[in-house]
């Protein structure tokens, strides 16, 4: 489903992403680990171009998503992403958060879309704050506003940029939750974390990164009971 | 001193005209310039966000003008200076035509629309870029991130210095005074003139104008109570 | 336009003086200089009472407030023309009459640049000076104004731009200022208001726009000085 091929990425004369290639596959969950400044997050903003890349190519079902004639906002539907600072929308209620893309780009109408939205809050188990402001909300709250603002949008894959990383560590498993049963519903993940936990439960492969490079992949008893890797073994202890 | 403060006296027959008179264009005079002003505050911000470092110096020099030169100096340009520069018909045409209202309001809406330029830029720039990021990952375009995401946040920031900068353009219109606008301060002037009922006359008009400019105020706290939002 | 400044430079620059009054830029200056000086105590007094827990001290200082920052500054001079003179019991020029509402006026807008400028302060400051046993007023007048004054330096010389700006008023009431003195070249020439007038805006653009660049060069070192790179302008 997405694929990276020998991705490149300078910022100014650093280079983050060294030459990555990897593929998820449809229905896989992909956890991406990595110490920071090892470029994972970079790498999963590429996939919606919300970064550049410089050199190799990154495919979302078999086209280049910097590929002339690709709609890039089309693109970006069908991929869901959640950030680590939420960025919900101030202004906004948590219903209203979800249901701007839902009227504006779906174009579903007001009830429907409402009654939409009401089920994705219902999902994350706050369908009784839906009226109530970001500013209201616990930051495991809004994490889980913006989780369903994303799979709102039917998305095919959902990209996770440290989504408990700003979170109080009491908070860290309201998110972990909704994000396990995502994943246990099918839904094909990436997702970028310092989780130990949850990559050994939950995904299907983990991607260790150092240095804008891919240097171990595979199942998560493998990669993460066995590491061949320096650092990566140090990586995990120092996790733990 | 046996003086006797008499307000009913002028607020009679044609004095209390007068003052109808120089309020209601006050008011005009703040209503007409605040849209020029607005009008031109909102291109110009268009303008300085385009990639062109020309244009920007452009607007910065405008802005610059307008700040650092006293109001009444601007207005004095407009209206003694600016028609010497016209074509003889258009000037003739200006002069026969209350030129001074006009030409008031050409210079209190272009010095606004300095300040407006300002506070409309800061209220987009204070929005982080991560909110342009959301929306634009939802798969918004740019210009719908802006109208439904950026737009809608900077407009709360910016709507209370845009009150603000409201009261004081009501305020300095009393400023056309000086070229013959017969605004409530110039009215006020002719009444004591013509009374002698110096207090009196500026009793009223100090009563009319602070009326106005807490309503303003209320406003203003109004908004910034409402529309206040706590980001983070 | 040279021309004009030749033959008129000297009214320009000081008025009438030595013949008669002085005037012109040098007027508007001391104007400037005097009113922003002399509103300072006032200013200081004034954002005190604001903030004192004293009702009977913090209600007229917020009624003088409201009143100055909803009244022209225009209004405010015709008061002062028509008021002083009876208070005083004799004749009061322009330049007095001006420089009175000035002071007044500047002083209300200060008071609150002060007020605000002791409420941005950490309370920490105000407490460790009380639990060293200082009373009211060392702890306002050593420890909390100093920091306050320092803070607002730019705000300072912003607010003695904008008493320039102010000083052009004096227009209105034959006060004998540069723009006043500009005033008069043009009735004597007649023929040329906008290259006086241009010449006007132009001295009071220089001016202004040379201490406006000083305050934000100011307003950047304050910045780096509390460690916030780029922080945001007041």
């Amino acid at each position: 489903m997405i694929r990276f091929e020998a991705v490149e990425k300078w910022f100014g004369q650093h280079q983050v992403l060294a030459g990555v290639t990897g593929e998820v596959k449809r229905g896989e969950v992909v956890t991406l680990l990595g110490s920071s400044g090892s470029g994972k997050s970079t790498l999963i903003r590429t996939v919606t171009r919300l970064e550049g890349i410089q050199g190799g190519q990154v495919l979302f079902e078999g086209v280049d998503v910097a590929g002339r004639g690709v709609d890039i906002n089309r693109l970006r539907q069908r991929v869901g992403f959640v950030f680590q600072a939420f960025n919900l929308f101030p202004h906004l209620s948590a219903l209203g958060n979800i249901t701007l893309g839902l009227e504006r780009l779906r174009k579903m109408r007001k009830a429907a879309a409402r009654e939409r939205a009401m089920t994705e809050l219902d999902r994350v188990g706050l369908a009784d704050k839906a009226d109530a402001l970001p500013s209201r909300l616990s930051g495991g709250q809004r994490q889980r506003v913006a989780i369903a603002r994303a799979l709102a949008m039917d998305p095919d894959v959902m990209l996770f940029d440290e989504p408990t990383s700003a979170l109080d560590p009491e908070m860290v498993n309201e998110v972990l939750r909704v994000m396990r049963t995502l994943a246990q519903n099918g839904m094909t993940m990436v997702v970028v974390t310092h989780e130990i936990g949850f990559a050994r439960e939950v995904a299907d492969t983990v991607w260790f990164l150092d240095k804008g490079q891919i240097v171990e992949s595979g199942p998560p008893a493998e990669v993460l009971d066995d590491p061949r890797h320096d650092r990566l073994r140090s990586f995990l202890s120092r996790a733990r | 001193m046996g003086y006797v403060f008499d307000p009913a006296a002028v607020l009679t027959g044609q004095y209390l005209d007068w003052f109808i008179w120089g309020l209601a264009t006050t008011i005009a005079l703040t209503v007409a310039a605040w849209l020029l002003g607005m009008t031109i505050g909102i291109i110009l911000t268009l303008v300085r966000m385009l990639p062109f470092r020309s244009l920007e110096w452009l607007v910065a020099g405008y802005v610059e003008y307008h700040r650092n030169v006293p109001l009444l100096v601007q207005i004095l340009v407009w209206y003694f200076g600016v028609p010497q520069l016209l074509p003889r018909a258009i000037r003739m045409w200006v002069n026969s035509h209350h030129s001074e209202f006009l030409l008031a309001m050409v210079a209190l809406g272009l010095a606004s629309a300095a300040y407006i330029t300002e506070d409309l830029r800061s209220g987009i720039r204070s929005i982080p870029k991560t909110q342009y990021e959301a929306a634009r990952s939802i798969g918004f375009n740019y210009l719908q991130a802006m109208s439904y995401v950026i737009l809608p946040q900077a407009l709360r920031i910016v709507i209370p210095p845009l009150i603000n900068q409201t009261l004081l353009l009501f305020k300095n219109t009393s400023l056309a005074m000086a070229i013959g606008v017969g605004e409530l301060t110039y009215r006020t002037r002719e009444v004591d003139s013509y009374t002698f009922k110096t207090f009196e006359a500026f009793a009223v008009a100090t009563v009319l104008y602070l009326a106005i400019s807490f309503a303003i105020m209320a406003l203003g706290s109004f908004a910034d109570r409402r529309l206040k939002l706590e980001i983070r | 336009m040279l021309e004009i400044l030749e033959d008129n430079w000297l009214l320009f620059l000081i008025g009438q003086y030595p013949h008669g009054p002085v005037g012109g830029l040098a007027m508007t200056l001391f104007l400037a200089v005097a009113g922003l000086s002399l509103s300072f105590p006032v200013a200081i007094a004034l954002a005190l009472a604001r903030l004192s827990p004293r009702r009977w001290l913090r209600g007229p200082a917020t009624a003088v407030v409201y009143v100055v920052r909803g009244l022209p500054l225009i209004m405010f001079i015709f008061w002062t023309y028509f008021a002083l003179p009876l208070l005083t019991g004799h004749a009061v020029g322009g330049v007095e009459t001006l420089l009175f509402a000035l002071v007044i006026y500047e002083a209300s807008y200060l008071s609150e640049i002060i007020r605000a400028g002791i409420e941005g302060l950490p309370k920490g400051q105000a407490e460790a000076a009380k639990a060293l046993g200082l009373g009211y007023f060392p702890t306002t007048f050593k420890v909390i104004l100093p920091q306050v004054l320092h803070n607002m330096m730019p705000s300072l010389v912003s607010q003695f731009v904008s008493t320039i700006k102010e000083t052009s008023l004096g227009y209105v009431i034959s006060a004998n200022e540069v723009t006043f003195a500009a005033s008069q070249v043009n009735n004597q020439l007649m023929t040329q208001p906008f290259e006086v007038y241009g010449l006007l805006a132009l001295t009071y653009f220089t001016l202004c726009f040379t201490l406006t660049s000083a305050a934000r060069w100011l307003e950047r070192r304050l910045a780096a000085e509390r460690g916030g790179l780029g922080a945001q302008p007041a």
